[in-house]
């Protein structure tokens, strides 16, 4: 009876803020199955008379949903790749060798932390056409996006990673070189698979971050066949006069759930790694 | 090499790459922008000579940047201070053991796996004057008599965007807050219960107290992400009506790539890292301590 009573106030506490919470999901689910007519009809009413599931098929040819998809998994899987390729190795040092000027590299690392992409947004667009590639330069192509998602997200999985490995006991290393196995060979076969699910929960914080990613996308990308979905889906809004609430809605859906769904299964996981860097 | 010497470059040799990377693309824009920032530049981009302060004095003289400068102190304070004022109860809440603990857990959680940009659509289209959710809901429940035009007036449409901010940060400050009363102990509350102290006495006597380096966290990150946050004011006003929801950021993307004065922009971007600069190094002194 304690139980109950305690649960009765604790819902009654935060059903304010779960509201809140709900209502873009259920603006989202609600628009994006009302057929235009209803979405122009004032005063709106949540649930549409019949399920417009038009509106998905029109938005995918409008949007070119297809391949403003491919362009966000694309960006986002490859700067995944790359920062991982790039952190564990960082991580597996900062956590496990002795190291002079660990400190200043820790110092360094969280300073990149600070500098969010958008303060340097001018000198990005700057360096990104100041490079050639191919037939022009980096600005309008994956490629620059990718290689700057990496770099932004760089200290946090590095970060991320360490306080995971530091958790993950040396003495199996340990025991594998008196075994006789070599330092590179202990790695690869006793602290890797170990650190699997670190790496995993931090590619998937990097991924996710690299397709919710807006405003670099903005700077550097032009040509519509490349923009990513946030940007198509903005374009769609974005400074005009008469917008297809719907298929709005409905790319807006398509492009979160899915996230959304992965985020709510692993936020266990991601709570732990957090925790861990925070007290670190 | 001899083996101590590798063993010493070893860890320099594993990092190395993540210093290049890092250095390319963060310290060379970071070069680009000083210079900028001391140069008169075309609105193409184009260098033509050293201007010294004259960037710096130009924003120092325009309007719209003192007041975004003041809109961006108002915004960073409101919606850290709005997050932590919701995030510190709920996450004493999501402490206590409850049914449905897990689900309500999960739903709190869910803003933080949708893109700024994204959670800016839906508020927008929910808070549209004709055909939004809001306006239709404040309506039948008698709360006003006629739809408020929300987003096109600063008065109202500033303090939205501050509510979302305040939305979007909830997960992540909850997260960090939760992390930090998992480390307190039960037994100090036992002890606390048989020495015959309220429940509110222990809160303010041992759990605020205890809870204080992870606050300190929380307000800190916060700040830094808050006064960079871009797209929430960028998708719903783009600094307007009349430039009076612009802070600092979309200020800054206005001045680069639509009013093309790049100048005076890189003038604001430093003033801007002279400020994120600031609170790192209280960061660093809180982590310290």
């Amino acid at each position: 009876m304690k139980k109950l009573r305690r649960s009765i106030i604790a819902w009654a506490i935060l059903s304010p803020l779960l509201a809140v919470t709900l209502l873009p999901f259920a603006v989202m689910i609600s628009t994006a199955l009302k057929p235009h007519v209803e979405v122009i009809a004032a005063p709106p009413r949540w649930l549409p008379t019949r399920l417009a599931w038009e509106n998905f098929v029109d938005m995918w040819t409008v949007l070119d949903f297809g391949q403003s998809a491919f362009n966000s998994v694309f960006i986002a899987i490859a700067a995944t790749l790359l920062a991982l390729l790039i952190a564990v190795p960082a991580a597996y040092a900062l956590s496990r060798l002795p190291m002079k000027g660990r400190g200043a590299y820790q110092q360094f690392l969280l300073v990149t932390q600070m500098l969010s992409p958008v303060l340097l947004v001018l000198g990005l667009a700057r360096m990104a056409s100041s490079i050639p590639f191919g037939d022009g330069t980096l600005t309008d192509t994956r490629l620059g996006v990718i290689v700057v998602y990496a770099a932004y997200h760089l200290a946090f999985a590095v970060w991320m990673l360490a306080s995971y490995f530091a958790t993950i006991p040396a003495d199996l290393e340990e025991a594998a070189w008196i075994d006789g196995a070599t330092r590179a060979q202990a790695v690869l076969h006793v602290f890797l698979p170990l650190a699997v699910p670190a790496i995993a929960v931090t590619g998937i914080v990097t991924f996710v971050a690299s397709w919710n990613e807006f405003t670099v996308a903005l700077t550097l990308l032009r040509d519509p066949s490349r923009l990513t979905l946030p940007l198509k889906i903005v374009n769609l809004v974005a400074g005009r006069y008469s917008v297809e609430w719907n298929q709005v809605m409905a790319a807006t859906l398509l492009a979160t759930l899915p996230v959304a769904v992965v985020f709510a299964l692993l936020q266990r996981y991601l709570v732990t790694g957090l925790t861990l860097g925070a007290v670190k | 090499m001899a083996p101590r010497a590798r063993a010493a470059a070893l860890p320099w040799l594993l990092i190395a790459p993540s210093l290049i990377l890092a250095c390319g693309v963060i310290g060379y824009p970071f070069f680009e922008i000083i210079r900028l920032s001391l140069s008169d530049v075309s609105r193409f981009g184009q260098i033509r000579g050293f201007a010294g302060w004259d960037n710096f004095a130009r924003i120092a003289s325009d309007d719209i940047f003192i007041a975004a400068l003041l809109r961006t102190l108002t915004w960073t304070v409101c919606v850290v201070g709005g997050t932590i004022l919701v995030s510190l109860p709920v996450a004493l809440v999501l402490r206590e053991d409850f049914w449905g603990r897990g689900v309500a857990r999960t739903i709190l959680m869910l803003p933080w796996s949708i893109a700024l940009s994204m959670a800016a659509i839906v508020w927008l289209w929910a808070f549209n004057a004709d055909y939004g959710m809001i306006n239709a809901t404040l309506v039948s429940w008698g709360i006003v008599d006629k739809p408020l035009q929300w987003m096109a007036r600063p008065e109202t449409a500033f303090p939205v965007e501050v509510g979302i901010g305040i939305i979007v940060s909830i997960p992540f400050t909850v997260t960090i807050l939760l992390g930090g009363l998992s480390s307190i102990g039960g037994e100090i509350y036992e002890a606390a219960r048989i020495d015959g102290a309220t429940g509110w006495q222990s809160f303010w006597a041992m759990t605020l107290p205890l809870l204080a380096p992870f606050l300190n966290i929380a307000i800190v990150l916060n700040v830094i992400h808050v006064f960079n946050s871009f797209p929430i004011i960028w998708v719903m006003t783009q600094g307007g009506p009349n430039n009076q929801t612009h802070i600092l950021v979309t200020y800054l993307y206005e001045l680069s790539f639509y009013l093309g004065r790049p100048g005076p922009a890189a003038a604001v971007s430093l003033v801007m890292l002279a400020i994120v600069f600031s609170a790192t190094a209280i960061y660093m002194r809180l982590r310290e301590a």
